[in-house]
């Protein structure tokens, strides 16, 4: 074991991103009632429609009971203690360029590597800057536009696209679905829309940063993202939040809808704070993303890497509806320290000949605790439905976990599920052959837990590929018991 | 829904009709505690998880008669045996004029429980209620606190058994459906060896509800192999949950086949203390229409170096319901932990349904663990090989289901029971 | 024997056998080359009446029979054998019972007496002997972890044992060893006779070797475009399809 020592210092590596950018904000004190919520309206201007949708969403949220904690421990969460609104003051009548954009802010996102600026942007990334709660910065609309494509904050779109708005909105998670969507419609704050029209594929990745800056304030992100028919789009979202003594909460609403042969793939890494050694502080993660294949022969893929926050909850989940249509999931979730983790996905196959693949890597290292949850449905209709389920789980050290939790429901007999699940650990015999060859313990580490990873990363466009594999590494450098 | 008042009730009435039947005051004490604890049980509806995908709210809905003194009989003969220990049950209680132990060698204990608590058994009230949990949910609490009679089996310790110990369980008819209530303790002291085969029958009965809960307590070495067919009537209600406590180096192998009962669960709880034990669980359920077959098992490693194979497998038809629910937990220091757990099922029909959950709860770094899961239908590829080496499609159909049993039923060690296993699966087979 | 006549066939809506001609007298050997994708395996699934083939266009017949109306089993009956390139495996399917209950369901359906324990027994082994398939795997479950050659050499063994009219051997060639391919071609060879015809389905002339055919045709898109005696094959080991193709598009 005299590993050991340099696994635990690597598992204490500091969280990269722990700073915190001085800004003035303009902040709602904590608490949520009807008056919150007309509040964050009128700040917003928001027509009345939206309004009455939040409040619907409210006085439905208060009938409801929080989830019993599948698998999780965890504190219990005070609604009234969490600021509902904050906003960056100088961004809160909107940016009309970037040289409006408080240049604290460019510096944040500088120090994350987030290519804002146009020039590095011409890397085609088009990005739509979240800071806490209002959306700060825009790139690359006007190229966008001319394609046709429509990427703007939520806010922005309840003004400027309220009937596309209101068609999709909560179509794919109603307001009723569970309890943290339900809050989410009742105070969401902003967020993206993408409308890709019939036809069109979209000319580059669309990218929104998250970022968590503000003490105590709850972010409740609202995404949607529609593909007309025959359209294309890969959005990539990437979070990462400054070191804060206090659990926040993040309780994020993502809807996907793919209409006739549309193609959307969704790519998330997400880094927030997971809390300190002791398990103090962190995030709770706890998201609610699902993708409607409406259409015949739509396509919609999750992948994710989950290296953060101290507790994730989160199923990115696929309604197959359209006849021939298809889901895919890939994920890598990684928990150390005493992160916890339970993400899977839900595949609901409904149309015909629809077809899923699930592919999810957990490892868990120190006294981290992973677990996969998923259920696939073949209903009635599913005739010659198809999925197949992979679970693979690696074990780093003897204090963590490692957990999976299917549940397969089966309707119809020409349907066909394949579930497998498997629990490994780096062996002794692989690292010293390893190093046998001249590898260093870490660069050992490092390749394996990559190609543990492969197929999940393989799914990722390439610098987010390159992004996700860096932070992997950082993760569990050394990580080896 | 279920609600707690209704299970609440529902008991109640179960237990009113049973108040003092106890056959000593330890017993009384032991039955009161479980009876106290239906009311603070959560109700068995599908907010829980074990209940998830099985609704016996139609079950609740339902009167029966607990059985409270040892019946005259069932109306028939003895069934015939495969070897020479035959113990035959009805309604739950031991019938020793229907039943054939005189050849079992001398020490070895294998007749009725209520007879051994009567007579003062210590090893009865040491062990008794010691494996299996009464808080588990109300059928596991129901049946404790009910506890009349069922099988006493023990061995001392080297004891070898050469040929099986075969039970029967039988129902006697009448006018108002009953509630057969065994309680089975088995005890094989170390390095005793034995096989232990149950049938589940009808006897005279259609519609009964049997609920058991058998304890099996494996000393250092023990070894046991335990063959069951349930082949209630298509009318009956069966729950069995069988408690494992296994000691070092023990084997247990268990093997169910189900083809009875409207709605029948089984439940497998296993749990090594102590090192190098292993034990394998594998079933084979067959359901057809209005039928449900539900297992759940519960394997937990606490310590390390214990082995477990748990190989469920599924053929439904008609409207038949299938639910699986299979947990293997490894504790932090349950190292070297080998883990296996597999169910597969194949759809024959339209209607069919299954509802699958295999799960794997891994604490420890250095184990072996794995699941897999399979739903489908036949390989078209299969069955057009078989049609074309001449073989008509639904032999080809029956061929390829008797295969696909196979797996499972080739563990049982004894050929004429085996035999037996494939004649029933045939029966099932040719109503398709 | 078998008669082909203007054979269209699509899978999944795709045209595979563009009108194909064949005819294979009794006793005759066949080989049908082709490069991949020509539509040889088509061909062959089409013979032993695999779903999935639609038959577009023409006619089969088998000993004035015609065959497309035939069930899968009907067809073995009829005596046609279809020796697969990837036999299919049956776990939990006991390969010597499987032997029996398809010999059996073959002899009445002719007519004849099915074989009781004993001299079916005999007979088998007999013929594993032939093709040297170990006793073992007669206990195994049908093909469930035979390696390549086992399986090629089960399909032998079965067809030894069925003794059908017409053997169609579709690549039985692929993934042996010339050892493995000696035995195989030896178990054919003992087979042959005035009474029983055989179409071979390759991708080289290696098997040729071993197996003289009468007759070999070239399929290419979907119908065969060049018959010929033994000396074809050696052509095109030469010079490859190329100039075939060539040909025939010129013409």
């Amino acid at each position: 074991m005299s590993t050991q020592r340099e696994l635990d210092d690597l598992v204490k590596a500091g969280y990269e991103h722990g700073f915190v950018t001085q800004v003035e904000s303009d902040t709602l004190p904590p608490g949520l009632n009807e008056d919150t919520i007309r509040f964050l309206s009128a700040k917003k201007k928001e027509p009345e429609w939206m309004l009455e949708y939040r409040l619907k969403a409210y006085r439905h949220w208060l009938t409801m009971e929080e989830p019993d904690w599948a698998h999780l421990k965890i504190e219990p969460i005070d609604y009234q203690a969490i600021s509902y609104y904050s906003a960056p003051k100088k961004a809160a009548d909107g940016p009309k360029s970037l040289d409006e954009v408080d240049p604290e802010l460019i510096e944040t996102y500088n120090k994350l590597g987030i290519p804002l600026e146009e020039q590095k942007a011409l890397a085609g990334v088009a990005v739509d800057a979240v800071f806490d709660s209002v959306s700060v910065a825009t790139t690359f609309r006007e190229e966008l536009a001319k394609a046709g494509v429509i990427f703007c904050s939520i806010s922005e779109a309840v003004h400027q696209y309220p009937e596309l708005v209101k068609r999709y909105l909560g179509s794919v998670v109603p307001h009723t679905d569970n309890f943290f969507a339900c809050l989410n419609a009742a105070v969401f704050s902003d967020g993206t829309f993408v409308y890709v029209p019939e036809g069109v594929r979209c000319p580059m990745e669309l990218s929104t940063y998250f970022r968590i800056n503000e003490a105590k304030t709850g972010q409740f992100e609202r995404t949607l993202i529609v593909a007309d028919k025959g359209a294309y789009v890969s959005y990539l979202e990437g979070c990462t939040a400054p070191m804060r003594d206090e659990n926040q909460l993040h309780a994020a609403v993502v809807e996907l809808i793919a209409l006739e042969d549309a193609d959307i793939k969704y790519s998330t890494v997400q880094n927030w704070y997971p809390g300190d050694e002791q398990g103090r502080g962190g995030i709770y993660n706890f998201v609610t993303k699902r993708g409607d294949c409406r259409g015949d022969r739509s396509h919609i893929s999750w992948t994710q890497v989950e290296t953060g926050s101290a507790i994730t909850w989160k199923y990115p989940s696929c309604i197959l509806q359209g006849d021939d249509s298809v889901g895919e999931f890939y994920s890598v979730a990684v928990t150390r320290g005493h992160q916890q983790a339970d993400t899977g996905t839900k595949m609901y196959h409904i149309g015909k000949n629809t077809r899923s693949t699930i592919v999810s890597k957990g490892i868990s290292a120190a006294h981290g605790q992973n677990a996969y949850r998923g259920l696939v449905r073949m209903g009635a209709k599913a005739e010659n439905g198809r999925n197949h389920t992979q679970c693979d789980s690696l074990l780093i050290g003897d204090k963590c976990g490692a957990h999976t939790f299917p549940y397969i429901e089966v309707r119809n007999p020409t349907a066909k599920v394949e579930h497998e699940a498997t629990t490994s650990k780096i062996s002794e015999d692989q690292l010293f052959y390893c190093r046998q060859r001249g590898l260093t313990e870490e660069d050992a580490v490092s390749l394996i837990v990559n190609g543990f990873c492969k197929e999940v990363f393989n799914e990722l466009p390439m610098e987010f590929a390159v992004e996700a594999r860096k932070l992997l590494n950082i993760t569990l450098e050394g990580a080896v018991g | 829904m279920i609600t707690a008042e209704l299970q609440k009730s529902w008991a109640a009435s179960l237990l009113e009709g049973a108040a003092g039947t106890a056959a000593a005051p330890w017993l009384e004490e032991l039955r009161g505690q479980a009876g106290a604890l239906i009311d603070c049980l959560p109700p068995v509806n599908r907010k829980q998880e074990a209940w998830r995908y099985t609704n016996v709210e139609p079950l609740l809905k339902e009167s029966f008669q607990p059985v409270v003194q040892r019946p005259s009989g069932y109306g028939g003969e003895a069934p015939e045996a495969i070897g020479p220990h035959r113990l035959v049950f009805v309604d739950g209680w031991f019938m020793p004029e229907l039943s054939d132990t005189a050849l079992l060698p001398e020490g070895v204990t294998a007749g009725s429980l209520d007879e051994a608590i009567a007579a003062g058994d210590e090893r009865v009230k040491n062990r008794l209620g010691s494996v299996a949990d009464p808080g588990e949910h109300l059928f596991a609490a129901l049946n404790t606190a009910l506890i009349n009679d069922g099988l006493f089996l023990h061995l001392p310790a080297g004891v070898k058994l050469e040929s099986p110990v075969e039970l029967f369980w039988l129902n006697s008819g009448g006018d108002a459906a009953r509630l057969a209530q065994p309680r089975n303790l088995v005890i094989l002291e170390p390095g005793a060896e034995a096989v232990l085969v149950e049938h589940h029958l009808p006897g005279a009965a259609e519609r009964y509800l049997h609920n058991g809960v058998t304890e099996i307590v494996l000393d250092p070495g023990a070894k046991l192999d335990h063959y069951r067919i349930q082949d209630e009537s298509e009318q009956a209600w069966h729950l069995s949950r069988i408690a494992l406590d296994q000691g070092d180096g023990s084997r247990y192998h268990g093997i169910t086949l189900a083809f009875g009962g409207r709605l029948a669960r089984t439940e497998y709880h296993g749990l090594f203390t102590a090192e190098e034990a292993a034990c394998t669980l594998r079933g084979l359920y067959t359901v057809g229409n209005d039928q449900l077959q539900d297992f759940h098992l519960d394997v937990r490693h606490d310590v390390p170096r214990c082995s477990s194979r748990e190989q469920f497998k599924g053929l439904l038809h008609g409207k038949g319901r299938a639910v699986f629910d299979g947990r293997i937990l490894v504790a932090q220091d349950a190292q070297k932990s080998d883990a296996e757990l597999t169910n597969d099922n194949l759809l024959l029909t339209r209607n069919a349904e299954v509802d699958t959950k295999p799960q794997l709860e891994i604490y420890a770094d250095d184990v072996k663990a794995s699941h897999g899961t399979t739903v489908g239908q036949l390989e078209a590829d299969q069955v057009f090989y078989l049609r074309a080496r001449g073989i008509d499609e639904r032999r080809a159909l029956h061929m390829l289901c008797e295969g696909f049993a196979a797996e499972i039923i080739e563990h049982i060690h004894l050929e004429s029971l085996r035999e037996q296993a494939l004649a029933r699966l045939r029966q099932t087979l040719g109503e398709l | 024997m078998l008669s082909i006549k203007n054979l269209h066939v699509e899978v999944d809506g795709k045209e595979i056998l563009r009108g194909l001609d064949l005819e294979i007298g009794t006793g005759e050997v066949h080989a049908i080359m082709g490069p991949n994708g020509s539509g040889k395996s088509t061909l062959s699934y089409v013979l032993a009446g695999r779903e999935g083939y639609e038959v577009t266009a023409g006619e089969v017949l088998f000993e004035g029979r015609n065959l497309l109306e035939m069930e899968p089993e009907e067809r073995a009956w009829a005596g046609i054998f279809l020796a697969m390139q990837y036999p299919v495996e049956l776990p939990g399917v006991n390969n010597m019972s499987f032997l029996r209950e398809s010999v059996n369901a073959v002899r009445r359906a002719r007519g004849e007496e099915e074989l009781d324990a004993v001299s079916f027994m005999k007979r088998v082994r007999e013929k594993a002997e032939l093709v040297k398939l170990p006793d073992k795997l007669l206990k195994r479950s049908v093909n469930a972890g035979f390696s390549g050659g086992e399986k090629k050499r089960n399909e032998i063994l079965q067809m030894a044992l069925l003794e059908p009219k017409l053997t169609i051997l579709d690549e039985i060639d692929s993934g042996l060893d010339i050892d493995a391919l000696r035995v195989v071609a030896e178990g054919v060879n003992a087979l042959r006779g005035p009474e029983r015809s055989f179409l071979m389905i390759t991708h080289y002339q290696r098997l040729l070797d071993y197996i003289e055919p009468d007759h070999i045709h070239v399929l290419a898109q979907g119908r065969i475009i060049r018959s010929g005696g033994k000396e074809l094959a050696l052509e095109l080991e030469e010079k490859g399809y190329g100039w075939i193709l060539e040909e025939e598009a010129a013409a």
